[in-house]
């Protein structure tokens, strides 16, 4: 092969010549000119998490193609340059350097994974680019607020742990409850929102199992949690783990007692119940869920469609409808913003986001002082073959767990 | 090869210092971070190939030592206010101490059993890391105060670039030396056969534990680096798949010299750049490549790329 | 319910995961006996033998017992094809058993990241699967002790296979030749075993060991692409049993899973993960040889 020649790296050398023009250039904002505002779009696309990355930031891409296609926003199309940051921390930093150096973006627009984005927070703070999240729970990002990272926007881990915490309470009338998650920061933020909650309504957390993300053998933390008679359990395990999981626990016998299982245990919730295969074990399962598409089909055959219309070849699992909120906040604060665009002006912009969209179970907010748009989820629940939408929707209070 | 190292190699460190003060002028921030990692990856990679490449052991800790070098300078500068120059060393030192600590039993294995003894210990530092949180800050990952040089705070891969351009100068050059000396013909010595260098004189064992130390060292000064231009450390970023990306600059590049262990340090460096640019369908096979590139590399050129650059050029004279 | 309950549920539970990291020790401690090579692919090959089990039951439709047929046959050439190609070149064909050691290994590293990249490009492999058990119904109580019918199949399996293997090795020709030739290559040249070929065939016996681990493993496992780690936990078994004698491998595999779930119940479940590697530590810096030693783990220099 020879090096000099390949077309990467012509690129690359295109793009080192056209970046030390770059200062030239810097009278005006980065990334916007008078046709055109450069987003700077990312997730994991390649790795153990692409299914978390490829779906969502699809589902981003359409809305903006959907926006161009109706003539932009205030006269400028969106162009995107699109990266993979492989869902780990040295990789994110090193696209985002090159989205904002290279490229000059005005926005970063990305990221599903939460220890990855924290990564890049002290650059983006200096270098002041704002950040929206794509998908990422981002509960080590947004807590404490920090100015120029946005994200959440599909609820925090402590969102989903005090919403599980509440039904288990109130509407599954559990006194006993048994937590499990993971000794990661997912898990942490989990397990200090549930505990809060069920302890502030009277209840008693009864075990806490802290197990390692990629667990093989789940035999001890569940004979565990059987041990310590819970009325109810609450996972937030991933995938993998929150399969065997459900395995176990119907061995065990365990399946007269409610699984709460937070969102990301399932992202697609028909692989899962495959994969336990045994259809007592989904007899009580429960989950949360931030979007209205279960509940109202309409919804979700719009999206499908939608998706579709950009990507023809690809069929989307249930997870493509978490690239939707950021993608959707972004939008309405450029449109929000008129003609006059400046990096602050889109911070101070978007910090005032109040944004009602039917696909998402409550409100996209901001304010100063905070950086998680969303705080309602719903919780479902599974049997296997129907998904059936709980009545209520439980709001976070923006204090359990911090 | 022996006696003392040529003038022409200590000429090109100066080179290397010049550029590290020159190029952050005109180079866009991107470009100098993706030296500085470069540069870092040039210290790990030289000490991997100390122990395994002159040596011909298994050095599977070579990132738990990293991992050390990384969390030692920078708390010692959070939590004791220590300055860089100090920091650095002494995690450094720290890092090295492990590694002779770990060595001293762990040579009198055999062969393949010292990899898989080192491998153990990589991942029970790696577990270390996660669960150490009162120190480490574990799955939260560390966020870390920028270092401090003679009262000015290195903040930006800018500032940094000069200092990394001195540190990784000083290692080469202590590089050369150690190959030409006395020590680092033991290091030959051994990796042919140990029986013959166990005839010759030479003490085995305490040959072995040194080549170890000292590549735990190197790996501590590249952590004390990284503190420099990166602002956050993840233990899920020391673990294994670091570790195999090390190995492939050593294999791909050329083991057992320094030029080409630099020439696959650039080459596996500047690969995930170059990938950038590849249609997007194509990144799925990432994992894929990097395994065929490393199985290749292995099977044709046992020598790495500088390997066969030499061959061709001896070919040439002939 | 006591204490006393974990415990025998524990132990119950042990048992059989140690069965299946037995096999997968299994399958590298013959190689390491014949040629000097720890395989670090050893986790790949079982994931192979997973996903090749998945496809021939869910993609032809064949029955259950093919996969005991086929995946073995197809593992086996995967490995045959790895030395007669990769290993081969890197080593030179050379009879010298004590060559170089450090390119092979880095060839079987090398070899994993290949398996595991060409398994993560086919987009099935994105999300979580899971193989089919060999035997499903409801499960045995022992007592208050719960047990799987998928357990006893794999215990079942697992001895079966130890005593082919053990038949093969003691009182086939081929298997004594196989012996011959991990003992000394060239006394075994000189009699006429053609090493090459033998060398082969243990790499493929090798995989084809590990491809039936993962399809026992992968019902209770869950299938990714990552699922190879659990490779870690075989070398644990295998150094315990002294890497190198097989009923080594089952008392270390077995010793290894009770160990696991002890920890989990009585220290922490976090603490399950750092075991096998501490256990590695541990034995090789005290009982370098295993407990079960038949070579020598120490060298003499």
């Amino acid at each position: 092969m020879n090096l000099w020649k390949s077309k990467g790296f012509g690129r690359l050398i295109g793009a080192f010549a056209a970046s030390l023009m770059a200062p030239m250039l810097h009278a005006q904002t980065p990334g916007v000119s008078n046709n055109e505002i450069v987003i700077g779009l990312f997730a994991p696309l390649s790795g153990p998490l692409v299914a978390y990355g490829v779906d969502p930031l699809n589902a981003a891409k359409m809305l903006y193609d959907d926006v161009n296609a109706k003539g932009g926003i205030h006269g400028r199309k969106i162009r995107l340059v699109i990266e993979d940051d492989k869902c780990t921390g040295n990789e994110l930093v090193g696209v985002v350097k090159k989205l904002i150096t290279v490229d000059n973006v005005f926005v970063l627009h990305g990221g599903s994974c939460t220890a990855a984005i924290a990564a890049a927070q002290e650059y983006i703070q200096r270098e002041k680019v704002p950040f929206v999240m794509l998908n990422a729970a981002g509960d080590n990002a947004v807590f404490p607020a920090t100015r120029y990272m946005f994200g959440s926007f599909q609820g925090t881990q402590r969102v989903y742990g005090s919403a599980l915490a509440e039904f288990a309470v109130k509407s599954l009338k559990a006194k006993r409850v048994a937590v499990i998650v993971h000794d990661d920061d997912y898990g942490k933020a989990n397990l200090a929102a549930a505990k809060a909650v069920i302890e502030r309504l009277g209840g008693e957390v009864v075990a806490q199992e802290r197990i390692p993300p990629n667990i093989s053998d789940i035999t001890a933390p569940v004979l565990n949690l059987r041990a310590s008679k819970p009325d109810a359990i609450l996972s937030g395990a991933y995938p993998a783990p929150a399969v065997l999981l459900a395995q176990k626990y119907g061995e065990f016998g365990m399946t007269n007692i409610p699984l709460l299982q937070s969102t990301q245990g399932m992202p697609t919730p028909s692989v899962y119940a495959k994969n336990v295969g045994n259809p007592d074990a989904l007899k009580n399962l429960y989950h949360t869920w931030s979007f209205s598409d279960i509940a109202n089909e309409a919804i979700r055959a719009r999206m499908v469609g939608m998706y579709k219309k950009s990507f023809p070849d690809r069929e989307p699992g249930p997870f493509m409808v978490t690239g939707v909120p950021s993608a959707l906040a972004v939008i309405d604060t450029l449109q929000r913003m008129g003609r006059d665009l400046t990096r602050e002006k889109f911070v101070d912009a978007m910090e005032k986001l109040n944004l009602t969209a039917d696909v998402m179970t409550g409100p996209l907010q901001f304010a100063p002082g905070r950086r998680d748009a969303l705080r309602s989820v719903v919780v479902v629940k599974f049997d296997g073959k129907t998904q059936k939408a709980m009545p209520d929707i439980y709001t976070w209070n923006g204090k359990d767990g911090n | 090869m022996y006696g003392s190292p040529s003038t022409r190699h200590l000429l090109s460190l100066l080179w290397l210092v010049l550029a590290g003060f020159l190029f952050p002028s005109w180079m866009p921030e991107y470009f100098i971070y993706i030296m500085n990692m470069l540069m870092m990856y040039m210290i790990l990679a030289v000490g991997l190939d100390i122990v395994m490449g002159w040596s011909g052991q298994f050095a599977f800790a070579h990132i738990a030592f990293f991992g050390i070098g990384i969390y030692g300078t920078a708390l010692l500068n959070m939590r004791l206010g220590i300055p860089f120059l100090l920091g650095m060393p002494l995690a450094a030192l720290l890092a090295g101490a492990v590694g002779y600590l770990i060595a001293l039993p762990a040579t009198q294995l055999r062969t393949v059993y010292l990899a898989l003894a080192t491998f153990a210990f990589s991942e029970c530092a790696q577990w270390a890391f996660r669960t150490w949180e009162s120190l480490t800050k574990g799955p939260d990952g560390l966020r870390m105060t920028a270092p401090q040089l003679f009262g000015h705070v290195v903040t930006n891969d800018r500032d940094a670039m000069p200092i990394i351009a001195i540190i990784l100068a000083l290692v080469l050059a202590a590089t050369f030396y150690l190959w030409h000396s006395k020590l680092g013909r033991q290091f030959h010595a051994i990796r042919d056969s140990e029986h013959v260098a166990m005839a010759s004189g030479i003490d085995v064992k305490r040959t072995k534990v040194w080549a170890l130390a000292i590549s735990a060292f190197y790996a501590g000064i590249a952590g004390g680096v990284y503190t420099l231009f990166q602002s956050y450390v993840h233990p899920d970023g020391l673990g294994v798949s670091m570790l195999v990306l090390v190995l492939s600059m050593v294999v791909v590049g050329g083991s057992g010299s320094v030029a080409g262990v630099g020439l696959g340090v650039v080459l596996l460096g500047i690969l995930p750049e170059l990938l950038r640019s590849a249609p997007k369908g194509f990144l799925i096979w990432q994992e894929f490549t990097y395994g065929a590139i490393l199985m290749l590399a292995i099977m044709y050129m046992p020598k790495g790329v500088w390997g066969l650059w030499q061959r061709i050029q001896q070919g040439r004279k002939a | 319910m006591g204490t006393w309950n974990l415990i025998w549920q524990g132990l119950a539970s042990g048992v059989v995961t140690g069965c299946v990291y037995a096999l997968v020790a299994l399958s590298l401690v013959i190689v390491y006996k014949s040629t000097d090579v720890v395989n670090f692919a050893g986790g790949e090959l079982v994931m192979i033998g997973a996903y090749l089990g998945l496809f021939i039951l869910l993609g032809l439709e064949w029955p259950y017992v093919a996969l005991f047929v086929m995946v073995p046959i197809g593992s086996f050439v995967l490995g045959g094809l790895f030395t007669r190609f990769s290993l081969d070149k890197v080593s030179g064909r050379a009879m010298v058993k004590h060559a170089n050691l450090v390119p092979l290994v880095v060839a079987t590293i090398a070899l994993s990241y290949l398996l595991k990249g060409i398994v993560r490009v086919i987009p099935f492999t994105e999300e979580v699967r899971r193989l089919p058990p060999l035997m499903t119904g409801p499960p045995i109580f022992l007592g208050d002790v719960v047990i799987q019918q998928q357990d006893i199949a794999i215990v079942l399996v697992t001895t079966v296979v130890m005593v082919i293997l053990w038949l093969f090795f003691g009182y086939t020709f081929v298997g004594k030749a196989l012996r011959a030739t991990s003992q000394n290559i060239r006394a075994a040249a000189l009699l006429g075993i053609p090493v090459n070929l033998m060398k082969l065939s243990v790499w493929g016996l090798s995989a084809a060991i590990a491809g039936i681990a993962g399809i026992l493993l992968a019902p209770k496992l869950l299938m990714t692409p990552d699922m190879g780690t659990v490779v870690m936990l075989a070398f644990a078994a295998a150094i315990i049993g002294g890497f190198s004698s097989l009923p080594g491998c089952v008392v270390g595999g077995i010793a290894l899973g009770i160990l696991q779930n002890m920890v989990g119940i009585f220290i922490s479940p976090q603490a399950i993960a750092v075991t096998p590697f501490f256990v590695i530590m541990l034995v090789l810096l005290f009982k370098p040889q295993g407990f079960f030693d038949t070579t020598l783990a120490v060298k003499k220099v």
